[in-house]
């Protein structure tokens, strides 16, 4: 009898005790976070957590990613290597153009755009499931068709999908000028749906003006990307966004603005809404944080400035420097000479990359001179990504190029008002193509506007003359790994 | 043999107590029982043939059974480290009963998983240690006490941090991120590493490791990385001991690397043109400041006592030691209770085992430093000036405002708090009844409970910069971690003739609970309170991650069987299958099958061996078995999951933001070792020499792997947990041991053992989901330069050849592919393959002697065939650093300035061979003192000398396969130890 209640008391030991399923306490299912309408609109605000990302993701305020590629293989900006055995070289050999396709810089960018559209496809299927508004999705659609033009801006033929149900280690690349093709028509289809609202809830999102600036840059570029010009198309894009009511932001001296003048509100904490057309809000160690400022001050100059110790990384090339008028109130940005902190410094830099420059060679940049709060990691300036200088600088171009340089005149002369210059009355493409340097210095257009002017293999300060393949960065390694039908961009090795 | 007074002695007196209940009664049937040198054995269980009555040899050895009508009696008497001897004794007699040693060491008894075998009935590959073979000395982890004593048992200790356990590979690394740490069984109970902490070093009785898949497939999906398991002492039926062990040791630093004085970087400054207000005139020896003398106690008092039908044995354990960094410290206290007790005609049997421990820990502080060089506080002496100060003028900590992230170390050392603090208790409750003729059925049920508190202070007075940037962090962390487990087993035993059948068959059900909680704050007005009053930082820093709370589950439940079979004790077989279902495992693969077989041929057992004198002993064995591991998969790792991404800026307002933080994997399961082994155990000239040879050739297959996938298709993020990859890992085995001198008075015994070790990546990449995923060339550890390589070794270095330097004095290397440039990416034909992080080769030499009441051991062990990326020689050896950080000595004739490669200039070989203990012990017998049984005093020195061409402070790096394999960026420092060891006996 003790035996068979012994058995009986295993067996059903034994049957009660195999259930293996999973039991979940401290997560979300990713089934049920999305299948809300309140999930879907967490998927279109992580497409701007994306697009703002953080160290090696992101498209600036942080490092290593899509700002510093686009701007270290410029002319107005670098971060030579030390002779204290500071700053690895990455910087120096991106603006010597020395970059190799295993550069950390690179597959980050390639990485951090994907994944961005990732998102946004992953947003646009579940808004549209979830039924959500058309601004909504058409919204997510601009993102997505404005990570593709950052795409093809740097890298030319790249992989294409809007669909995340998409085999993507085997797609091949997709032409330059079939992607613009995309872009162009995916961002005419939807701009219109945008909110026009500027500023509030609509602070650092795509609104319409934003959706119509992106399109007036692609097309731009169209002749860089497809080899024909759209100068009319692109005029008549920035014309759509002047007309959403931006001005110029006063250039007035004012003792309680960064750097003593008004001009650098624009580069600011939160940027003012009459000039900004996109910014990227950033708040030191809240969300991301923006390392302009303090990457380039020398340690004792940044506490004295600051109370925080600079890296003493980027400097601003002489040559570059040199150009900008005595009078100009953008010169207010430079650091040169004897400074707070008892250090000087000089405006040569005699080695980028051995043996190094010494600690206090080099000018510095304080445009975004640091606000809020500053540490190792930043501080909390908001990043322009587009503002109405710009469209006003490309309005000038546009005219010239359509052959009508009077017409040009005012637009460029507004800004060089502002900056305390002088008007020019029949400007020519090198005239607006100088004053996009000085007006947008340290904010990532630079190696664009060079392509666009004919002037990036040209060989200028330390930098020789550049192959042409050069206009095109090298597809990632790693992509490379991942997908074997990738080709390599030419004249670069796998 | 000798050893044996220590018991005999020490119980002899406390056991007459016990011993008057049996004298009150009309004996007839009595002995005595003795040893070879005719001394009394007290202890000796005396048990009368054909029933269940036993008794225990008193003080003087003595024995009787009280009469029951019969005219004679069959007695059996057992002693451990004597073979079994039986008797007639007639009433009325009484006989003198010698024991004789057992000279075969083969005859043991071994714990084998869920049973026990006779070390010659084995088939598998065990290693079996006795608490008397393992290392001596002053010793905090009982891994220690293994290291260099089992062939394929590879124990390695990083420096010397107190707290911090030495890690071990068996049979090398069979999984990239399966885990490759062995199951841990303590009585029973199993766990992680951790459980092993929580074992007294002095109360262990003995220690078998499990090493080929055929011994370790009865544990199915967590055998695979090999099974260690530890029996405690347990006190001999009616004996009654009380015993007190002591080691104390004085803790040295063993080696220390040459960095420049004050006058030296003085010297060289001036030279390299470094700017003068760098030097801040000072003389400061950092590393010295920093370290100290260390001192570990060991003490232990453990009793016991009982009747036939009950005993127990109980222990307080107290370790304490203080580290050769400053304020580094560690205390462990264990009490543990084993209570036996026979019930229904000694039919039943219950063993109730409480242990409960307290841990605590001072660490030394890491992660400190400037981002450049984030490393231990020790590595951060290496960065300071040694002109630098101790103290500024205004008494503060000093700080050089114009050197980035500055840290000063002593600062460090005085203000940070780095305190760990773990409460572990278990339980468990063993019932073991004899049903029927051979027939047992047992219940095992454990309860595990693992609760760890920790704080964490970092003032703004530390220097560090984070620490300054929020004016102070504090932070607490509370883990809890709850182990259930419970096994219904049924066992048969029985001889048919020459046939000899054992079978077990078992349910067991394991349940893990994990739960925790983190409270970080910042921004403190002062440092009075530090982390006990997080409340007081302030509230408007906290920033996202600085609350965390978490709880998870896991559940194993498994059916397992084995049976062993052997026919005239020549022939044996073992076969076992186990079937594993686990939560952690994804819905398509719940449930896993574990089988394995094993053979052996006892040849000595052979008409044609028996008689030989050369022969003596002869076992042939080999076995099959697959066996899982899954310790890499976590709860809820097979589910697709979101989590908080950081916050977004969104709608004009700052919100939490969520992303998908894990893809979905139902495919996901254990990994799969499929081992096969063979070997031979022999000895020879009456086991004179004896040995085994062993070879195994194993392949795990569904590798764990965290994958980098495509943002597509069913991917939601750029990683997976999948079963694709397969490793493969051959070695062999050699252990001998020859009996040089055995003789009553004196012994010497040189044994020793080596094993060979092979790994290779036969696949890596593969199908996950429908999707083809090309993975190869992934990093892992060696600085960067270690990769995992299809058709390579794990960990194999792929590194710049260095050249020379160019006119800058910066830091050249080869161009293998002539290209004019050098690629520094994973896959760049300028990098050539340099050897392997992972050693080749392990093998270790530990003779003993005893002269009388004398004995002596010592332990060599060495490995060799890797390499380490001395990354502390990079870091500290580029002139052009000068200016901020000291540097070795070695640089200046280096001349190297600066360099942009991580050559193979700093690689360097890792093969090195220790004389890890040196022992030496004297057992006084003391029979005239009233209260004393017996003393040993013992004297042991560890880490005497070291024999390697690594230019490092210790070659003992990393081996573990995980991302800081081979390479060396700063340990804490290897102690020299010696200690002076008491043990007492009373009466």
């Amino acid at each position: 009898m003790k035996k068979i209640l012994f058995g009986i008391l295993i067996i059903g030991l034994a049957a009660s005790c195999t259930k293996v399923n999973e039991n979940v306490y401290d997560k979300y299912g990713a089934n049920q976070f999305y299948s809300t309408p309140a999930g879907a609109n967490d998927a279109l605000a992580n497409v701007y957590a994306k697009i703002t990302g953080s160290w090696g993701s992101n498209y600036a305020g942080r490092d290593n990613c899509w700002y510093d590629l686009n701007s270290f293989s410029a002319d107005d900006q670098v971060i030579p290597h030390r002779n204290t055995g500071d700053w690895q070289l990455d910087f120096a050999q991106l603006y010597t153009r020395t970059e190799l396709p295993s550069l950390g810089i690179i597959n980050n960018t390639w990485n951090w755009a994907y994944s961005t559209i990732y998102s946004a496809n992953q947003a646009i299927q579940l808004l549209t499931d979830a039924k959500a508004s058309a601004d909504k999705i058409a919204e997510a659609k601009v993102m997505r068709a404005w990570v593709y033009y950052l795409l093809i801006d740097d890298f030319g033929d790249v992989p294409f999908y809007t669909n995340n149900n998409t085999d993507v280690s085997k797609i091949p690349q997709k032409k330059r000028a079939d992607i613009y093709a995309f872009i162009v028509s995916e961002l005419t289809a939807n701009v219109d749906l945008l909110s026009e609202t500027r500023g509030g809830a609509y602070y650092g999102r795509f609104n319409k003006w934003a959706g119509y600036m992106v399109l007036a840059k692609v097309y731009l570029n169209a002749q860089v990307y497809t080899g024909t010009a759209h100068w009319a198309e692109a005029l008549a894009a920035t014309n759509k966004v002047a007309s959403g009511g931006f001005a110029l932001h006063s250039g007035a001296n004012n003792t309680s603005s960064p750097n003593g003048n008004q001009y650098f509100e624009l580069f600011g904490d939160v940027l003012p809404n009459d000039e900004t057309i996109l910014a990227i809000y950033l708040t030191e160690n809240v969300i991301s944080g923006n390392i302009y400022g303090i990457r380039g001050l020398d340690g004792p100059n940044g506490t004295a400035l600051i109370g925080y110790n600079g890296w003493n990384g980027t400097v601003i090339p002489e040559t570059f420097y040199n150009k900008f008028d005595a009078s100009d109130i953008r010169r207010k940005q430079f650091l040169v000479g004897p400074q707070k902190g008892g250090i000087t410094y000089s405006p040569t830099v005699s080695s980028l990359i051995s043996p190094g420059a010494a600690p206090d060679e080099g000018i510095r940049d304080v445009k975004f001179f640091p606000a809020g709060i500053t540490d190792g990691s930043g501080s909390s300036n908001d990043f322009p990504v587009y503002r109405y200088a710009d469209v006003l600088l490309m309005q000038a171009e546009l005219n010239i190029r359509l052959g009508n340089a009077a017409a040009a005149a005012p637009f460029l002369n507004q800004v060089r008002e502002r900056a305390g210059l002088g008007d020019i009355a029949l400007p020519t493409l090198d005239n607006v193509y100088d004053e996009r340097g000085f007006e947008l210095i340290y904010e990532g257009h630079r190696r664009q506007d060079m392509i666009r002017f004919g002037k990036y293999l040209l060989p200028h300060d330390v930098v020789p003359a550049s192959p042409e393949y050069m206009l095109l960065y090298p597809l990632p390694t790693s992509a490379l790994n991942a997908n074997t039908t990738l080709k390599q961009n030419p004249g670069y090795p796998n | 043999m000798k050893k044996v007074y220590l018991f005999k002695y020490g119980l002899t007196v406390l056991f007459l107590i016990c011993a008057i209940s049996v004298f009150a009664q009309t004996s007839v049937f009595k002995g005595k029982v003795v040893d070879e040198t005719n001394q009394p054995l007290p202890g000796a269980t005396v048990k009368i043939k054909g029933s269940t009555q036993a008794t225990v040899t008193d003080g003087q050895g003595k024995f009787s059974f009280p009469a029951n009508g019969q005219s004679a009696i069959v007695v059996q008497v057992n002693f451990i480290g004597y073979d079994l001897s039986e008797r007639t004794i007639t009433a009325g007699e009484s006989p003198s009963i010698q024991l004789v040693p057992n000279q075969k060491s083969l005859s043991e008894v071994v714990v084998v998983g869920y049973g026990t075998a006779k070390k010659t009935d084995l088939t598998g590959s065990v290693s079996n240690l006795l608490g008397k073979d393992l290392n001596p000395g002053p010793v905090t982890n009982p891994l220690q006490q293994l290291a260099g004593k089992a062939a394929g048992v590879n124990v390695t200790q990083v420096g010397s941090e107190p707290g911090v356990p030495p890690s071990v590979r068996i049979r090398g690394i069979t999984s990239l991120q399966g885990g490759n740490d062995p199951l841990v069984v303590v009585d029973g109970i199993q766990g992680n590493m951790d459980l092993l902490n929580q074992v007294p070093p002095n109360e262990i009785a003995s220690v078998d490791v499990l090493k080929d898949a055929s011994a370790t497939a009865i544990y199915g999906s967590r055998g695979a990385p090999g099974v260690i398991i530890v029996t405690t002492k347990r006190n001999s039926a009616g004996k009654t001991t009380v015993e007190y062990t002591e080691n104390t040791s004085l803790d040295v630093i063993a080696n220390k690397l040459k960095i420049m004085s004050a006058s030296q970087w003085s010297a060289q400054a001036a030279a390299q043109g470094v700017d003068i207000s760098a030097n801040h005139g000072s003389n400061t020896n950092w590393f010295n400041l920093l370290t100290q003398n260390g001192v570990t106690q060991n003490h232990s008092l453990a009793f016991g006592g009982g009747s036939n039908d009950f005993n127990y044995r109980a222990s307080i354990s107290a370790i304490d030691q203080t580290g050769i960094v400053i304020k580094s410290k560690y205390k462990k206290y264990i009490g543990r209770i084993v209570a036996t007790q026979k019930a229904i005609d000694n039919r039943l049997t219950l063993t109730m085992n409480l242990n409960s421990g307290i841990e605590q820990t001072t660490y030394s502080p890491t992660g400190i430093g400037s981002v450049a060089f984030q490393s231990n506080l020790i590595s951060q002496a290496y960065v300071a000036r040694p002109t630098d100060p101790v103290y500024d003028v205004d008494g503060s900590y000093y700080r050089d405002p114009n050197v980035f992230q500055y840290t000063n170390p002593y600062a460090v050392s005085q203000t940070v708090k780095n305190d760990d603090n773990f409460n572990n208790l278990f339980g468990s409750l063993k019932a073991d009844l004899d049903v029927y003729k051979g027939i047992t059925v047992g219940w095992f049920g454990s309860w595990r409970k693992r609760d760890e508190d920790s704080g964490f202070y970092l003032p703004a007075l530390s220097t560090v910069q984070t620490a300054i940037d929020n004016n102070g962090i504090g932070n607490i962390w509370n883990r809890h971690t709850d182990e259930k487990l419970m096994d219904i087993s049924i066992s048969y035993k029985h001889d048919f003739g020459k046939n000899h059948v054992d079978a077990t068959g078992v349910y067991e059900w394991q349940a893990q609970t994990y739960n925790g909680a983190f409270t970080q704050g910042r921004g403190f007005v002062n440092d009075i309170a530090s982390y006990n009053a997080l409340q007081l930082g302030d509230v408007s820093k906290v920033v996202q991650g600085d609350i965390q709370s978490y709880k998870n589950d896991r559940r194993l439940v498994s059916f397992l069987g084995r049976v062993n079979y052997s026919y005239d004790n020549k022939y044996l077989l073992t076969a076992s299958f186990r079937r594993d279902g686990s939560t952690v495992f994804g819905v398509n693969n719940k449930w896993g099958n574990f089988p394995s077989a094993s053979l052996a041929w006892r040849l000595d057992q052979e008409d044609f061996l028996k008689g030989s004198t050369t022969i003596s002993t002869l076992k042939l064995r080999g076995g099959y078995g697959v066996t899982g591991n899954q310790q890499g998969i976590g709860p809820q790792n097979s589910i697709a999951l979101v989590g908080q991404a950081g916050t977004v800026f969104f709608g004009g307002t700052t919100i939490p933001n969520y992303a998908v933080t894990q893809n979905s994997n139902p495919n996901l399961k254990w990994e799969t070792k499929k081992e096969t082994s063979l070997g031979l155990d022999f000895g020879l000239f009456g086991d004179k020499l004896t040995g085994t040879i062993e070879a195994y050739s194993a392949n795990t297959d569904n590798l764990l792997f965290n994958y980098t996938v495509p943002l597509e298709g069913p991917f939601l993020t750029t990683n997976i947990l999948a079963n694709v990859g397969s490793l493969q890992g051959r070695g062999l085995e050699l252990s001998l041991a020859y009996r040089v001198i055995q003789t009553n008075k004196m012994s010497l015994t040189l044994a020793g053992n080596g094993s060979l070790m092979q790994s290779k990546v036969t696949k890596l990449g593969g199908n996950i989901d429908g999707y083809d995923i090309p993975t190869n060339y992934v990093g892992l550890g060696g600085g960067g330069n270690g990769y995992l390589v299809v058709g390579k070794p794990i960990g194999t270095f792929l590194i710049l050849h260095h050249l020379g330097k160019d006119a800058n004095n910066a830091e050249t290397v080869v161009d293998e592919d002539k290209n004019g440039q050098i690629d520094q990416g994973s896959q760049s034909k300028d990098r050539i393959d340099a050897g392997q992080e992972l050693p080749k080769y392990t093998y270790a030499f530990t003779p003993t002697f005893t002269f009388g009441n004398f004995d002596a051991s010592m332990v060599w062990r060495g490995q060799g065939g890797n390499k380490i990326y001395n990354g502390v020689q990079q870091k500290f050896s580029l002139l052009e650093n000068l200016g901020k950080s000291n540097l070795l000595q070695s640089a200046v004739p280096l001349g190297i300035a600066s360099s942009q490669y991580s050559s193979d200039l700093w690689l360097q070989s890792g093969s090195f061979l220790r004389f890890e203990n040196l022992s030496f012990g004297y057992r006084i017998n003391v029979p005239s003192v009233k209260f004393i049984s017996s003393l040993r005093i013992s004297l042991t020195a560890q880490n005497l000398a070291i024999i390697t061409k690594y230019k490092g402070i210790d070659p003992e790096v990393d081996v573990s396969g995980d991302g800081g394999s081979g390479q060396d960026y700063g340990v804490y420092p290897r102690t020299r130890t010696f200690s002076a060891g008491l043990n007492v006996v009373l009466k």
